[in-house]
């Protein structure tokens, strides 16, 4: 199946497959309806389960060029839409000098030099002097793409408010360029940690998407799927243990990715299953923090000689009298 | 403009059913459903499902909702009625013909109904549930025996009228249903009370706190808006020497470009918190409402004390605040314990002292009662010295202050602005004058 033939949601799904993403049917449909409707995605849940791959294979399954933006604190328009470039413009200034003073050459007032170099102004702010950033190459793309703005909810309101102009009408007022309009409609996904709650216009404009930590049997697919070669008792054994993981109050619980990395690592180690050994060398593959290793060791510890509790290392007699 | 068909009309009375339960779904959201489900079809449950949902539902909390009501609103394809003329030969039917007279009259309407698989009129529909009903057709089958109708026949027959019956009767209990939902669906969305916001958090029921836990993020909103505004009104923008530098570069030393930053001081805070019994629904709505503006404050630490201090930052870093205060208060059981600030103090300045530095704010939310434990004042007084400001919150009024067991009158000289926080509006106003 050649990719952009999308047009119901179980081509979407089977093209997300394609691309290596295993997809719900909610998920299939939500996209099939936003590229119908011509509305942005927003995806929210936890790290690490999948929402930057999403749009990265949904551009693959389209046929679309992936453009991304990664939205950060202090992120404004200079920088997501786009910049003059000053020094290319002196530095063409300075060799087109003795062609400029051929120009001015026949003017005999100052108003009338200034006039014609008025009438070149188009030479010095025009689009080979303008630096395009990401929303504005999604604009102006000439094939259709893909705009993936990543981690939304790390930037602040005002970009929030100045992205939503942005994603109405797709066009760009440039004050010495005129209005710039797109060519083709891109498709958006906006991905976002839930850290913080975005703003309700945002949220209205785009179909909504949570992702969340996946069933056993969907996280087991996915690791068929993206770690082959790994041998079939290993990876289940691997996909239980990241599930009960995830069960223990950790401070950060291990994602998708992290599982594929164990996944990886696993299959480098030519590991046949996992034994207490392998799993004290690779947990740190699967946890970020000191604390949560030491706490995941314990509850394991514990776990393997019968007890059932739940404790954090340090807290035996915490707060019980 | 003409009549809504039937699926929209459902619609509209789903919209109607998820705003009266608090989901705010505005008119372009529902337009979005619209064409959503237009554009998908009623044919795949699942698609229309999901189209609805991906249109109406923008938050995760309010995925319960719509799973709830979402099948009392569609239904997955009503159970098919049967015909009798189809089932029963000629004959057959003239022998029913016959026996139905014999019914008694009220009887005979209906049953001629459910012979047809037609839904009958309304005042007969309250007889569907009767066991009389069920005599009267055991009598209709007597006859038809004695009129000398096959037993096959009279087993079809049978058959048919209790399938007829079934479905019948699930019609009507969904009918009924949605008239009792469409009752709510007019049910004006319920507001708390001004007084709520002046009611001391002592006296709160349970349902009155969940009322005014939704209450903080509206008021963090407000919060939040008062203080961009005076970041807004506040200097105006400065030389940003660096990112100038680094421009100046590119034109080799021309200051071509300058480039300005507004000043942007984001408050710091430090919470030291006693989450002793009665302190906890004061200490519940603090957290909610500091973690709530948390983008227009810089990091915000937390600690927690009664007998000892732990810090309860990580779930807030985590999770969404309503999400986070639960986890830390299971993690803290309540019980009988003896509140000890001094003692808190001292490991607080063992262990966390790196929390506050000049540009972090000390807030201490407690009542100020040690059990007769020593104060260790002077702890405090170097603890709000290293912070740029220090603030302590108090829900007892003043009057209460150094009564019994109570240290305040120590306590009140270490910090530099004292709170009485004994509702939330008090608590609000508290929070708004140490944002910047």
């Amino acid at each position: 199946m050649e990719p952009g033939n999308l047009d119901a949601p179980a081509r979407v799904k089977d093209g997300l497959r394609q691309q290596g993403y295993i997809a719900s049917d909610e998920v299939a449909t939500v996209l099939y309806l936003a590229q119908q409707l011509g509305k942005p995605v927003l995806a929210e849940g936890p790290a690490g389960v999948g929402k930057t791959e999403l749009g990265k294979a949904w551009a693959g399954a389209a046929g679309r060029n992936l453009i991304r933006l990664q939205c950060y604190e202090g992120l404004d328009e200079t920088k997501a839409l786009y910049e003059w470039e000053y020094a290319k413009q002196m530095l063409y200034t300075q060799l087109l000098r003795d062609k400029l003073q051929q120009v001015l050459a026949q003017a005999n007032s100052l108003g009338e030099a200034a006039d014609r170099l008025a009438a070149e102004e188009d030479v010095f702010f025009s689009m080979r002097f303008l630096l395009q950033r990401p929303l504005l190459q999604a604009i102006l793309s000439e094939q259709p793409s893909l705009l993936l703005i990543d981690e939304i909810d790390r930037a602040d309101a005002e970009f929030e408010a100045f992205l939503l102009e942005v994603l109405s009408d797709f066009q760009i007022s440039i004050p010495e360029l005129g209005t710039l309009r797109a060519v083709h409609q891109p498709l958006v996904v906006l991905s976002s940690n839930n850290t913080r709650e975005l703003s309700e216009a945002l949220k209205r404009r785009c179909l909504y998407l949570f992702i969340d930590y996946p069933d056993p049997q969907v996280e087991l697919e996915i690791v068929r799927l993206r770690v082959p070669e790994l041998p079939a008792a290993v990876g289940r054994q691997a996909v239980e243990l990241v599930q009960h993981l995830r069960r223990m109050d950790l401070r950060k619980n291990p994602g998708i990715s992290e599982t594929l990395d164990w996944a990886r690592a696993l299959l480098l180690l030519n590991a046949e299953a996992i034994d207490p050994d392998t799993l004290e060398n690779t947990l740190s593959v699967l946890l970020k923090h000191e604390r949560d290793v030491q706490r995941a060791r314990l509850n394991l510890a514990r776990e393997a000689r019968g007890a059932v509790q739940d404790v954090e290392p340090g807290e035996a007699t915490r707060w019980e009298h | 403009m003409g009549t809504l068909s039937s699926v929209d009309a459902r619609i509209v009375s789903f919209i109607q059913a998820l705003r009266a339960e608090g989901l705010r779904v505005s008119l372009a959201e529902s337009q979005d459903a619209f064409f959503a489900t237009q554009s998908l079809g009623m044919l795949d449950r699942g698609a229309f499902r999901a189209a609805l949902r991906a249109a109406l539902v923008k938050q995760h909390t309010d995925q319960p909702v719509f799973d709830r009501l979402f099948p009392q609103y569609f239904r997955a394809g009503a159970p098919p009625m049967l015909q009798a003329s189809g089932e029963l030969s000629a004959g057959d039917m003239d022998l029913l013909q016959m026996a139905l007279e014999s019914l008694a009259e009220e009887y005979r309407g209906l049953l001629r109904s459910l012979l047809e698989g037609r839904r009958p009129a309304d005042e007969l529909r309250r007889r569907l549930r009767g066991s009389e009903l069920q005599r009267q057709i055991q009598a209709l089958l007597a006859e038809l025996e004695r009129l000398g109708m096959p037993a096959a026949s009279r087993e079809k027959l049978e058959k048919l009228l209790q399938i007829n019956l079934q479905a019948m009767q699930q019609e009507a209990a969904r009918t009924a249903g949605e008239a009792l939902l469409r009752r709510p669906a007019r049910r004006p969305l319920g507001e708390p009370s001004a007084d709520l916001l002046d009611r001391p958090f002592r006296g709160l029921s349970q349902s009155e706190q969940a009322l005014l836990r939704k209450e903080v993020a509206r008021l963090a909103a407000k919060l939040r808006t008062r203080t961009a505004l005076r970041q807004q009104r506040g200097e105006g923008p400065r030389l940003d020497s660096k990112a100038t530098l680094r421009a100046i570069l590119r034109h080799g030393g021309v200051p071509f470009q300058i480039i300005t930053r507004r000043r942007r001081r984001k408050a710091k805070f430090t919470l030291i918190c006693d989450v002793s019994t009665s302190m906890r629904p004061v200490v519940e709505f603090l957290l909610l409402l500091l973690y709530h503006i948390q983008d227009q404050v810089g990091r915000t630490r937390s600690f927690a004390f009664i007998d000892r201090i732990e810090e309860i930052s990580d779930p807030f870093s985590q999770h969404r605040p309503e999400v986070a205060v639960p986890i830390v208060l299971r993690r803290l059981p309540p019980g009988y314990y003896n509140t000890d600030l001094g003692h808190c103090l001292a490991q607080f300045s063992a262990r966390h002292l790196e929390a506050l530095d000049r540009r972090t704010t000390l807030i201490v939310c407690g009542d100020g009662r040690n059990n007769y434990n020593p104060a260790r004042a002077e702890l405090l007084e170097s603890v709000a010295r290293r912070a740029g400001r220090s603030a302590w919150f108090n829900p007892e009024p003043p009057t209460l202050w150094g009564i019994d067991d109570s240290d305040m009158l120590s306590y009140l000289p270490q910090v530099d602005a004292v709170f009485q926080v004994s509702n939330l509006r008090q608590l609000s106003q508290a929070v708004d004058r140490l944002l910047p």
